[in-house]
């Protein structure tokens, strides 16, 4: 209970410092409305608020699974198979390099500007993170498991130990590294989706945010990056939990 | 110390061998560790590997487990294949920590895509004490307990040949001796390779001392002491050989 | 005594050559968008010395959010912006405190464009189709009011923001039609590529009358001298480039060497006769019909008298 507390008075706090800094700057309403004006469009205009907001939450959820996946896969290939590294890393680190605004009007050509070129786009700004972050934890296994798994299948052949060795021992203890590049996926998710429905959409807090601004109704366009903010943290909190569940035997300072 | 209350010593395994180790030689870039090292473990019984610190006695142990390659031959002396033969048992405990402690001893058929005998996993377990710890994560248990549960997986995997790398250093002082009463007596009749730093550790429970000294390591001398393991460290005898095995290591004038 | 004369001249003389002369004053135009040949009577106005015959030091910025520029106006943090009378009369609905003072492009640019040789033919072909348009915040209401005498609605067709790459939506085949196409561009760049493009003019199609370039200043500011000034060397410019439009697109050349080449060769042909000839001047009616237009299509809610919000700079009687 004391935790809800506490998160609704940290939001009450951080509220009122916004609206007192609106008072006291006498910032024009067009460049920062102030929190009580958001949220009174946020009432207002909910309907079209969370409509957009099942648009980008969508895009966001699949992008992450998506991208997940295959950074998952891409991950073991690239340590499992040497042909697969020599490629696998430089285009590895081009994806991230690449700044995505380059690249959505491309995916926005090839994928149309419905759902896909956004989750495209997620995917893409999340494979970096989740990939390096799995495979430095596949590198990282302790030598002495390793040591230990080898001599206990020296009978099998070197293709099914080393199978063997990546499913029982690898995989597992990369887990937790895994995690990691989870949390920043999910922390970065939402831009790349946002960014995409920037280039091309139709639906979308993106989408949303775009409109507002042209036609000036600043308090619509904070009331959307509010919800999408809010959705973000919300997002990442219960990947958090999720990823504390699934790996119970990892020491985390966060846990009661 | 002693044996352990309710247990009764491990029968001798069937099919047991010694080792031929020939002309081994290991080297990391220039660095020279094993140079034309040759030694003969007889089949059955408990043989340690006594040096200082950093002078190669892993290095040994991870060249005859397979682990590392190199110039040199060994053979186990009836003459067949040693894979699928060894069980190894490192300086920490090696328990996965996502595993339980039953699952740990059972890593061996999971890896190799067995069946999982869980009735004689857990009868390994109860032989170390620990069959109220089977579904304990390896976190939930102490340090000694880890190590029992690495030997209860050294034993679930039967093998005639055991190789041991400082198994009871990370323990304290009274569990290692528990620990070391306790491995002597289920690894009895077994061929046992125990590398170790510590001359008290080598008198309570091999039945030959192999001493490495030198840069690049070789063996200086062979100690036999006779007895039971574990053995009394309290008697003249065995002081008498910590006197030799100081001296062998050129820690005496 | 005879001495100290010439050693006073001497000095006199000095201090006189230390005197600055009359220095011209600062002025800071944010632009619309990037430089191309809608901008071209500001240029010209700077190769032929316009601005510095009437004392003025003028910079251009060009944003990267068209809808930037008139923020900063609005919050003077710049003091004049390139901007459009359409999204003006949103601005200042919106309560920005802004004026237009000046008009730099007379006649709408604004056009809903499609494939030439593809199957709208006219504009009721629209009904079921995918319309392409760039955040400018009423197209809505010009669409609805196209569309209407031909029987349809906004809920006729589906609107899909494509950003600022209308062309290639189109001859990629994403969408059906753009709609926010300024005519003297992005007709000419689809015929440069071979997708000739045909246009359906806003004006012609039940659209009010407007000017798409305009200069705005904050409310207070609309009598700052020098906007009078900048107008006057505007319309300078405009009349050099009527009389001389060849030497003039070598003028903006020169200003702008990045812009030789066919498509904006071909766009400055093209905007050549929408130029303000009298940038100062203001069509009182015009506004209030187009005013009228939003507040009907539902885009602002009260049309505001049109002095609000629009004023000649420099008109001599106060009004």
């Amino acid at each position: 209970m004391s935790r809800l507390l506490t998160a609704v008075v940290t939001t009450f706090v951080l509220l009122g410092l916004w609206q007192g800094y609106v008072w006291l700057s006498g910032i024009e309403p067009f460049l920062l409305p102030g929190p009580i004006a958001v949220i009174e469009t946020l009432i207002a205009r909910h309907e079209l608020i969370l409509r957009h907001l099942g648009t980008t939450a969508q895009e966001i959820v699949l992008g992450l699974l998506i991208g997940t996946t295959l950074g998952i896969a891409a991950a073991i290939l690239i340590h499992a198979i040497p042909a697969a590294r020599r490629i696998g890393l430089p285009l590895l680190v081009i994806s991230q390099a690449v700044p995505v605004f380059a690249l959505a009007p491309l995916l926005v050509l090839w994928l149309g500007y419905g759902l896909w070129s956004k989750v495209a786009m997620a995917v893409l700004i999340i494979f970096f993170p989740v990939t390096t972050a799995f495979l430095d934890g596949l590198r990282r296994t302790e030598p002495g498991m390793l040591d230990l798994a080898s001599i206990m299948s020296a009978t099998l052949s070197p293709f099914r130990r080393t199978v063997a060795l990546m499913l029982h021992v690898r995989i597992p203890a990369a887990l937790p590294a895994l995690a990691s590049g989870l949390r920043v996926a999910t922390g970065v998710a939402p831009i790349g989706a946002v960014v995409g429905e920037w280039v091309g959409s139709s639906a979308g807090l993106g989408y949303l945010m775009l409109h507002a601004n042209g036609r000036m109704q600043i308090d619509l366009l904070f009331a959307a990056l509010f919800v999408l903010a809010l959705f973000s943290v919300l997002l990442w909190l219960s990947v958090d939990a999720l990823l504390r569940r699934a790996l119970p035997w990892q020491p985390d300072s966060f846990a009661r | 110390m002693g044996v352990l209350p309710g247990t009764s010593p491990e029968a001798s395994a069937e099919g047991g061998f010694g080792l031929a180790l020939r002309g081994l030689s290991v080297a990391y870039g220039a660095r020279t560790i094993l140079r034309d090292l040759s030694l003969d473990v007889p089949a059955g019984s408990t043989t340690c590997l006594l040096g200082p610190s950093g002078i190669g006695k892993s290095t040994l142990l991870r060249r005859v487990a397979g682990l590392i390659d190199g110039p040199g031959t060994v053979q186990a002396t009836d003459g067949r294949p040693l894979a699928g033969r060894v069980a190894l048992m490192g300086q920490g405990d090696g328990l996965l920590p996502w595993l339980d402690a039953l699952d740990n001893v059972l890593l061996g058929s999971r890896l190799r895509g067995e069946r999982a005998d869980r009735d004689r996993g857990l009868a390994m377990l109860a032989r170390v004490g620990l069959a109220d710890a089977a579904e304990s994560r390896p976190a939930t248990l102490s340090g000694g307990m880890r190590q029992r549960v690495a030997l209860a997986r050294t034993l679930m995997e039967d093998c005639p040949l055991v190789l041991m790398d400082e198994p009871f250093s990370a323990v304290d002082a009274l569990t290692r001796l528990r620990l070391q009463d306790l491995a002597a007596e289920m690894l009895a009749g077994r061929t046992v390779l125990m590398v170790t730093h510590d001359p008290w550790e080598a008198i309570r429970i091999s039945h030959a001392i192999t001493v490495m000294t030198g840069d690049p390591a070789t063996i200086s001398r062979t100690l036999k002491p006779d007895g039971q393991t574990p053995r009394a460290i309290d008697t003249d005898s065995a002081r008498d050989h910590w006197r030799q095995l100081m001296e062998a290591l050129g820690e005496m004038a | 005594m005879k001495k100290i004369l010439p050693l006073m001249l001497s000095a006199l003389l000095l201090t006189a050559t230390a005197l600055p002369v009359r220095a011209a004053d600062k002025l800071t135009v944010l632009l619309d968008w990037f430089v191309n040949p809608d901008h071209g009577p500001l240029y010209v106005a700077q190769q032929i010395g316009a601005f510095e015959r009437h004392d003025l030091e003028v910079t251009f910025i060009a944003p990267a959010d068209p809808n930037d520029p008139p923020k900063l106006v609005a919050a003077k943090q710049a003091e004049l912006a390139i901007s459009y009378q359409p999204q003006l009369h949103i601005q200042v609905a919106q309560g920005l405190p802004l004026r237009r003072i000046g008009t730099l492009v007379a006649t709408p640019l604004n056009s809903l464009v499609v494939l030439a040789d593809g199957p709208i033919r006219t504009l009721a072909d629209l009904k079921g189709k995918r319309i392409g348009f760039s955040v400018g915040g009423f197209e809505d209401a010009i669409l609805n009011a196209m569309l209407a005498p031909h029987g349809l609605s906004l809920s006729d067709v589906e609107l899909i923001n494509v950003n600022f790459s209308l062309s290639p939506a189109l001859y990629a085949g994403q969408v059906d039609a753009v709609i926010g196409a300024f005519r003297n561009f992005e007709l000419n760049q689809m015929d440069i590529v071979g997708k000739p493009g045909r246009a359906f003019f806003v004006e012609a199609e039940g659209v009010p009358a407007y000017d798409e370039l305009i200069v705005i200043s904050h409310r207070d500011t609309v009598d700052d001298p020098r906007f009078v000034r900048f107008l006057a060397a505007i319309e300078e410019a405009v009349q050099y480039m009527v009389n001389d439009p060849k030497g003039a697109w070598e003028l903006f050349l020169a200003a702008n060497p990045d812009l030789d080449d066919e498509l904006n060769r071909r766009a400055w042909r093209d905007t050549l006769p929408r130029f303000a000839l009298r940038p100062a001047a203001l069509d009182h009616g015009r506004y209030a019909r187009f005013a009228a237009f939003l507040e009907a299509q539902g885009l602002i809610d009260k049309a505001a008298p049109v002095s609000d919000y629009a004023v000649e700079a420099g008109r001599q009687d106060g009004r």
